[in-house]
């Protein structure tokens, strides 16, 4: 059946067996361009699976009375959905790949020993079933605690923010107040000239020459003694450092 | 100056790898991100895949520092028969998918040459 007339079906019956016949015959274009994305660290089924699912939204939203080329239009869209989902996968935290099956043998060993014993199995025995230590066997069972930052941290959706979200920022506060403490220290080695000097300069950012019109002295007075401060102040903050 | 590599080769599989491997480099050098270099690397697979269904045996390659990585893929010697698939469809239409700068040129016989510009 030519491609015109399975889509006209299709849009006529909207029977699932008619749109099932559109998937098969185009399933090739999906398979081609998945193979293309091979080698970027995602299984070739997986990127099948991705592109099927692109070729089966497309198909609902192609438009055949335009008359491009199914081929055409669908191959952008599958495009399109295999690089956004290598985005949002580029987003999680992914564990190596022999710490995943690590942590698959472990499962497996876990069951058959909880049902022949009737009791879960220790690290060391599983280190002995393994044929691995037991720090191997602990660092694999709590690599399977890592989640992604996207998750919700709540229970559900709908219980709020993502970790990402309440994560907190890193805290410059404590630095921020010992440094505050170091420069009030050094302040004082400073006379009063030079304080005010290191108000306007530094508090309000004001310019050399806007210093020295507020005090009433020369732009190169102030530039003087700027250069005079920091020496003192920088000798002193070393000084406070060896202590 | 700006940079410039210029390859030339035969449209053998083998040798595709190594033009891969070395569009890998290039993207490096030109401070491509991960994606833009593995799309780049998809693209210069695909544009010889398109000589090659188009009859050349072999093909010339230049990246060149334009608004960015600059590559030209250009089929030299065409000794065999075009081969009219699907498959070539689908090559231009993925390489416009991936690509906005896209140029494919066609003489009397088919595609000749593709270029296209990452990272502008």
């Amino acid at each position: 059946m030519e491609e015109l007339e399975l889509f006209q079906r299709y849009r006529q019956t909207g029977d699932v067996a008619d749109r099932n016949k559109i998937v098969e015959k185009y399933t090739y274009i999906a398979s081609v361009i998945a193979k293309k994305f091979v080698g970027r660290g995602v299984e070739y089924d997986d990127l099948f699976q991705v592109a099927v699912l692109a070729l089966i939204k497309g198909i609902e939203r192609f438009d055949e009375s335009k008359g491009l080329q199914f081929s055409t239009y669908i191959t952008p869209t599958i495009t399109g959905e295999i690089k956004n989902y290598f985005r949002d996968r580029s987003r999680l935290i992914h564990l190596p790949r022999r710490v995943s099956e690590l942590r698959v043998k472990i499962k497996r060993a876990s069951d058959r020993i909880l049902s022949e014993t009737g009791k879960a199995p220790t690290a060391k025995q599983l280190a002995s079933e393994l044929k691995v230590t037991e720090e191997e066997i602990v660092r694999a069972m709590e690599a399977g605690n890592t989640v992604s930052i996207d998750n919700f941290s709540g229970d559900g959706e709908e219980d709020g923010m993502s970790f990402h979200e309440v994560l907190p920022a890193e805290d410059l506060s404590f630095e921020q107040i010992e440094n505050r403490d170091a420069v009030q220290s050094a302040m004082r080695i400073l006379s009063d000239t030079e304080r005010q000097i290191v108000s306007y300069r530094f508090g309000e950012e004001l310019s050399q020459t806007e210093t020295a019109r507020r005090m009433g002295v020369s732009q190169m007075f102030v530039s003087r003694l700027e250069r005079k401060i920091l020496e003192k102040l920088k000798q002193k903050l070393q000084k406070s450092m060896k202590d | 100056m700006k940079r410039l590599l210029e390859l030339n080769l035969t449209l053998q599989n083998e040798l595709m790898t190594t033009v891969r491997l070395t569009t890998g480099g290039v993207c490096s050098c030109f401070g491509l991100t991960l994606d833009e270099s593995e799309d780049c690397k998809l693209c210069v697979t695909e544009a010889l895949l398109l000589l090659t269904r188009n009859g050349f045996q072999t093909a010339r390659v230049v990246f060149c520092e334009e608004e960015g990585l600059q590559v030209i893929l250009k089929g030299e010697l065409r000794e065999g028969a075009r081969e009219n698939s699907v498959e070539e469809d689908i090559s231009c239409a993925l390489l416009e998918a991936l690509v906005e700068n896209l140029s494919i040129e066609r003489d009397g016989e088919g595609v000749c040459a593709v270029s296209f510009r990452f990272g502008s």
